[in-house]
């Protein structure tokens, strides 16, 4: 869970950067009082744990079917991982990367009631590498409870730069918070790798 | 024009610069020698002496010749060189390896280094207890002293820390001199920003592991000073990446781009002391009247602290160590240190002397008993 939870913080404030920016327009539109922001950020974050906990049940069940050697299991997970944390890294790294948040067409639907749970959905399901190497991580859990745990760890680590959203607005230099969760991102990337690679050279000694 | 350069200049006649010294003469004797000299080993006198003069003359010289930088530099990378032989000397003498095992860990054996600080404030915030196992108070390199110093040197001189007081920067100072010409010129400047993002993840890390992260997996500095035991693939896989490290970030890169890399592109203190340069009074300054945007500076500058947009808006960026590389390579004495509030171009000299005083008896002190070790080394060679 501890890595999960890294994973969420780090790259956490690039998500936020990216679609709490996207967000923050709509929960700041019309005239809605913080109490209203809150109820909908409440709801964006709500329904982001709930498809992260759908994701954990799936990927753990597909995990299970298809993973049923635990050598195969070492040997895959660990070539995901490597996978997954290069693609983590070269996120980090690209100069094409997207810049903008996967949810940002649903900003375009005017100020309707279902919008912070049509942003949740997108947003979880967005897919970027993080969300990938949790799958990975998920999958390959001994029970569902730790599989869920995983998604837990990621979403606690992730949402925590949600909290202060309201106040996204104010932040002057946006720029280099960006720069610096995404650099994190690529350095979340590399632990990842390692991990990977560990696993496999685990896997072979250990016959 | 030639005028207002001449007058800017810091070159000081001979006496002057001995008045000036002389203040620093007698504090770095007091300080070495706590007040009560003892010359009764000769070896240890003869070593005391010359670590004495030695810094004292390179005080002097900045004075006469009103340059800062190339002095700076010798005391910097001498520095650098006698602590890692210290600590390499009080190893082997303790353990008879540079190597530590999972023992000297558990007895709270390791020496403890400023770099580690930034892995200290979370665990210590939440869970009351010091991550790392070393000892708070007593011998060599405590805790409580390493880190008593570094504040006093950060808060007084930001991140000049890092160009006069680190025992590490000497390294790839030293390194970045080697080539009088840069083989690798452009060098994307977004890279500066990376030590707060490893700031961000050892932070993070060592909080959740309980365990100083940088020091286990990162640091390049483990090369030259002391490492774990290689036991298996994952202590292994450690060496490994010290080693890459320090020869990549310490050595390659800053012989290849005349740029300090290690601490521009991964220090985590680094991070921690760029933002201390907004509490310090002093700074560096750009005349703007004088400046003719030959952009000199920019290429010169072994931090990445000058950009164009910098010296157009006359200021030089919070990365800025101090460390005088701009200033003595300006040919329009437009850029010198000065302190916060006060215009750029006024109270130069005095804003040079303060800074120079604080900052050069800040590293005679704190670099004096290494350099002695090592002299007493020598001398107890031959004598």
């Amino acid at each position: 869970m501890i890595d999960s939870f890294i994973l969420g913080l780090s790259s956490g404030s690039t998500c936020l950067l990216t679609c709490g920016l996207v967000i923050f327009p709509y929960l700041m539109a019309g005239s809605a009082g913080t109490r209203k922001i809150v109820m909908d950020l409440s709801f964006f974050l709500l329904t982001r744990l709930v498809v992260y906990f759908i994701l954990a049940t799936l990927a753990w069940h597909f995990g299970k079917v298809i993973f049923t050697s635990p050598i195969f299991r070492i040997y895959i997970s660990g070539i995901l991982y490597i996978v997954f944390s290069g693609m983590l890294v070269w996120f980090s790294i690209s100069k094409s990367r997207a810049p903008d948040c996967p949810a940002k067409i649903v900003t375009t639907v005017n100020n309707k009631k279902l919008v912070p749970v049509i942003l949740g959905i997108v947003n979880s399901l967005g897919f970027c590498p993080a969300i990938l190497l949790i799958l990975t991580k998920s999958a390959t859990q001994g029970t569902i409870v730790q599989s869920y745990l995983a998604f837990l760890g990621f979403f606690a680590g992730s949402a925590l730069y949600f909290i202060p959203l309201p106040l996204a607005g104010k932040i002057r230099k946006k720029k280099v918070f960006e720069t610096v969760g995404i650099m994190a991102t690529g350095l979340a990337g590399i632990i990842f790798m390692i991990k990977g690679i560990t696993n496999i050279i685990g896997g072979i000694i250990n016959g | 024009m030639d005028e207002t350069i001449k007058n800017q200049t810091m070159k000081k006649s001979f006496g002057k610069s001995l008045l000036y010294t002389l203040p620093m003469f007698l504090l770095t004797f007091i300080l070495l020698t706590g007040g009560k000299p003892d010359f009764s080993d000769r070896a240890g006198t003869y070593a005391l002496l010359t670590t004495f003069l030695g810094l004292n003359v390179l005080y002097f010289l900045m004075h006469f010749t009103g340059k800062t930088d190339k002095l700076r530099a010798v005391l910097f990378i001498v520095f650098a060189l006698t602590l890692s032989f210290t600590l390499i000397k009080n190893m082997v003498d303790l353990r008879h390896t540079m190597m530590y095992s999972q023992a000297d860990i558990l007895e709270c054996k390791m020496p403890f280094c400023h770099l580690v600080i930034p892995m200290l404030i979370l665990p210590a915030a939440f869970t009351q207890s010091i991550i790392y196992p070393g000892s708070i108070l007593q011998g060599f390199a405590s805790i409580s002293s390493m880190v008593v110093l570094w504040l006093a040197a950060s808060l007084i001189l930001g991140r000049g820390f890092c160009s006069w007081g680190c025992f590490y920067g000497g390294w790839d100072d030293g390194f970045s001199r080697l080539r009088k010409k840069r083989v690798i010129r452009k060098v994307n400047d977004i890279w500066k920003w990376m030590p707060f993002a490893v700031l961000l993840m050892v932070a993070i890390t060592s909080a959740l592991a309980l365990s100083p992260t940088y020091c286990d997996w990162i640091c390049p500095f483990k090369a030259v000073t002391e490492f774990e035991q290689v036991t298996g693939v994952e202590s292994a896989a450690k060496a490994g990446i010290f080693i890459s490290l320090f020869g990549g970030l310490v050595v390659v890169l800053p012989v290849l781009t005349k740029k300090r890399t290690q601490c521009s592109y991964l220090c985590p203190l680094g991070a921690i002391n760029t933002l201390s340069n907004k509490v310090t009074p002093f700074t560096v300054k750009i005349d703007r009247q004088l400046c003719n945007d030959c952009l000199k500076c920019v290429q010169v500058c072994p931090m990445f602290a000058l950009t164009k947009e910098d010296v157009e808006k006359g200021n030089v960026s919070i990365f800025c160590s101090k460390c005088g590389k701009c200033i003595d390579t300006c040919p329009n004495k437009a850029i010198n240190y000065g302190i916060k509030g006060v215009p750029a171009g006024r109270m130069v000299k005095f804003s040079r002397n303060t800074f120079l005083f604080a900052s050069f008896l800040f590293i005679a002190v704190f670099s004096a008993g290494s350099i002695i070790t090592v002299f007493k080394s020598l001398f107890n060679l031959f004598i």
